[in-house]
């Protein structure tokens, strides 16, 4: 029986006093990869906020763990260290700070947070090149400010690679096929499977089948008005592309 | 004792020119007196000018117990000079080819200095410098001689360790000939107590001369700072100047340049970063006198605690001054509710042909970045630490001179 990675229990959370989750549950274990598919507005990526804490995102109810610890009384800069990584939907670009240090920054935090040397230049610079070579990121684009100007799909790839120097256990990746081209796509999908081994799992949030043909889920989920109405495995997705969501979030 | 009524015999008394220009400079002190609330040019740091009446002249003779020897630990090269106590250090000086500095009273004593004493601004308008002139005696007067470029920056260190209560003014002539160019850095420090330093630098910049004049200010949390730089430019010449202001009670950096012919340009730019209850003032008043000037600006702040950061930035463009640039842009971290920041911008424009723009911005840390670098495991603080720095750092990218920039960066 694998170990579970994320146990979400009767969550329930509102963003500026609106309810958005209500009473969600769902266990993700190690190895698995989760889909959790649903049409806009549902709070799919309110759920992705709620999991890493963001300000102005409020549990009123339930609990979360992540790896045997209460997440929730974790603050965000310590979810991230201790495993829990959100390739997000609209990466913020931030002027003025170079990617190679961004990402200096972010692997050194890890290494502090898990009791390890942090890496100096030299050794941080070996590391990222390979990381980077993989996902046909060029030294260019690491010397420029992080994700200012970035095209979308240099954006989602520059998420993937954060991801594969973070090394999760709980990666979730928010709209990571939106706006890609089919060779992005496939870029993109290659790196997340690298990763993908029985230590960790992945959540995957899409409106569409394309990313899961190439990233293939164990259990899909559909989800609605704050919750989930229905779990299944690929066939669902299928199904759901074929039918729409309405039928199911009619069914209800 | 009143800042006007020191008991006090000063160098040359007996030159007629020279105490009728003191005399002149007390009178203006006199009819303007200590900023108010209704002085314009210092309505949100007048109080921060505090108490004056404590204050003394020093008039000892410089005694020096080796504490302003050079700093071994620049990062790069230059030729040092050092003002200990308000009083240079030594007569002579290690200096290149083509570059001569003296004591401002030799100068004096010499017949150099008299042509550009004073002959740069208005003493009524600005009280300090008149209060400055009224005790001229202490400063250098620094020449860069036709087509001299000079190698490595001039360093000049204002070090104020053994004084409590002093009234320092020092006054600088800083004359740059024709083609000439240099960097000087002034780099403001030491432990001394309860000062007021009080400095005016009077820059003459020849045609076609260039000077680049940086400036760390970084002294004792109780010193007032209150510097004054006067700067006249001549057809094609180029000033640029950096400022850095740390903490202090009051740290204000005055600029009044006045373009005076067709192809000079000039440029203000600057960072402060204030954490506890100090006020940086960076002032400036640049005059378009002449078509064909150019000027930019561009200062930025971070202010936190209770502290106040103040900028007032003046572009005057003279009626004759067609084709003239005049641009100028505050911005500001206010990272506190106690926090306070004050911008006035002001643009006089008597010409048609001109392109001018200014702009101010003030707010707290952008909540999207500070998330998504926690959300990659970088703590608030961290965060918070990198944001600074890069907000900073768009001000810094405008150094030409890379160790400089370094420099003044590792010390915010």
């Amino acid at each position: 029986m694998a170990e579970p990675i994320l146990e979400i229990k009767n969550l329930s959370a509102t963003v500026a006093g609106k309810e958005i989750i209500k009473n969600l549950n769902l266990t993700i274990n190690a190895d698995e990869v989760h889909a959790l598919m649903g049409p806009n507005g549902a709070g799919k990526s309110t759920l992705s906020y709620v999991l890493t804490g963001k300000p102005d995102y409020e549990v009123t109810g339930g609990e979360i763990r992540f790896c045997g610890k209460d997440l929730l009384a974790m603050k965000t800069d310590e979810r991230a260290s201790a495993g829990l990584f959100l390739s997000m939907q609209y990466p913020v670009a931030i002027p003025g700070v170079a990617t190679n240090n961004f990402l200096k920054h972010a692997v050194n935090a890890k290494r502090k947070y898990e009791g390890l040397p942090e890496l100096d230049a030299a050794e941080f610079l070996k590391l990222l090149r390979t990381e980077a070579k993989n996902l046909n990121i060029g030294a260019d684009m690491l010397k420029r400010e992080i994700n200012v100007g970035f095209s979308g799909g240099e954006k989602k790839r520059m998420e993937i690679l954060q991801m594969s120097l973070l090394k999760p256990s709980l990666a979730i990746l928010d709209e990571a096929d939106s706006g890609l081209d089919i060779d992005a796509l496939k870029l993109v999908a290659d790196g997340v499977n690298k990763l993908h081994n029985e230590t960790n799992a992945l959540l995957i949030i899409t409106h569409h089948l394309d990313l899961l043909n190439h990233i293939e889920p164990d259990i899909v989920h559909i989800y609605a008005d704050g919750h989930i109405i229905k779990s299944g495995d690929k066939n669902l997705a299928i199904e759901l592309e074929k039918s729409g969501y309405k039928t199911f979030v009619d069914a209800e | 004792m009143s800042l006007t009524e020191q008991n006090i015999t000063l160098w040359g008394d007996d030159i007629p020119w020279l105490a009728g220009l003191r005399e002149k400079g007390l009178n203006a002190f006199n009819k303007a007196g200590l900023p108010t609330a209704k002085t314009e040019a210092w309505k949100y740091s007048f109080k921060a000018v505090g108490q004056t009446e404590n204050l003394q002249i020093d008039t000892a003779p410089h005694e020096c117990d080796g504490h302003c020897h050079h700093l071994h630990d620049l990062p790069f090269k230059a030729y040092q000079i050092h003002v200990c106590d308000g009083k240079l250090h030594g007569e002579h000086f290690d200096l290149p080819q083509g570059v001569s500095l003296k004591p401002l009273v030799e100068a004096i004593y010499d017949g150099d200095a008299k042509a550009y004493l004073n002959k740069s601004f208005e003493a009524e308008k600005f009280p300090f410098a008149a209060l400055n002139t009224a005790y001229l005696e202490h400063g250098f007067m620094l020449v860069i001689e036709r087509g001299t470029v000079v190698d490595e920056p001039i360093f000049i260190r204002y070090h104020n360790e053994h004084t409590t209560n002093t009234f320092n003014n020092i006054r600088n002539l800083i004359v740059v000939e024709s083609r000439a160019k240099a960097e000087i850095i002034e780099y403001f420090d030491g432990n001394g107590i309860g000062n007021i330093n009080n400095i005016v630098n009077e820059i003459f910049l020849s045609t076609d001369s260039s000077l680049q004049h940086y400036k760390l200010q970084s002294e004792s949390a109780s010193t007032r700072h209150i510097s004054f730089n006067s700067i006249q430019q001549k057809s094609g010449s180029s000033y640029k100047c950096f400022v850095a202001q740390k903490e202090c009670t009051l740290a204000r950096h005055e600029s009044y340049i006045k373009l005076m012919q067709e192809g000079a340009s000039a440029e203000v730019n600057g960072i402060y970063k204030l954490n506890s209850d100090g006020v940086s003032d960076i002032t400036t008043n640049i005059r378009h006198l002449a078509p064909h000037t150019i000027s930019n600006q561009l200062v930025k702040g971070v202010v936190d605690g209770h502290a106040k950061g103040v900028f007032q930035g003046q572009i005057h463009i003279a009626p004759d001054a067609e084709q003239t640039e005049g641009y100028q842009l505050h911005r500001a971290l206010l990272l506190s509710d106690e926090g306070e920041v004050d911008c006035k911008p002001e643009l006089e424009i008597f010409a048609d042909d001109v392109k001018c723009s200014h702009g101010a911005t003030c707010g707290d840390l952008d909540k999207e970045q500070l998330f998504y670098m926690q959300s990659r495991g970088i703590n608030i603080n961290d965060a918070r630490r990198i944001l600074i720095e890069a907000y900073l750092q768009e001000v810094l990218n405008k150094i030409d001179n890379s160790a400089v920039a370094e420099w003044i960066k590792a010390q915010f």
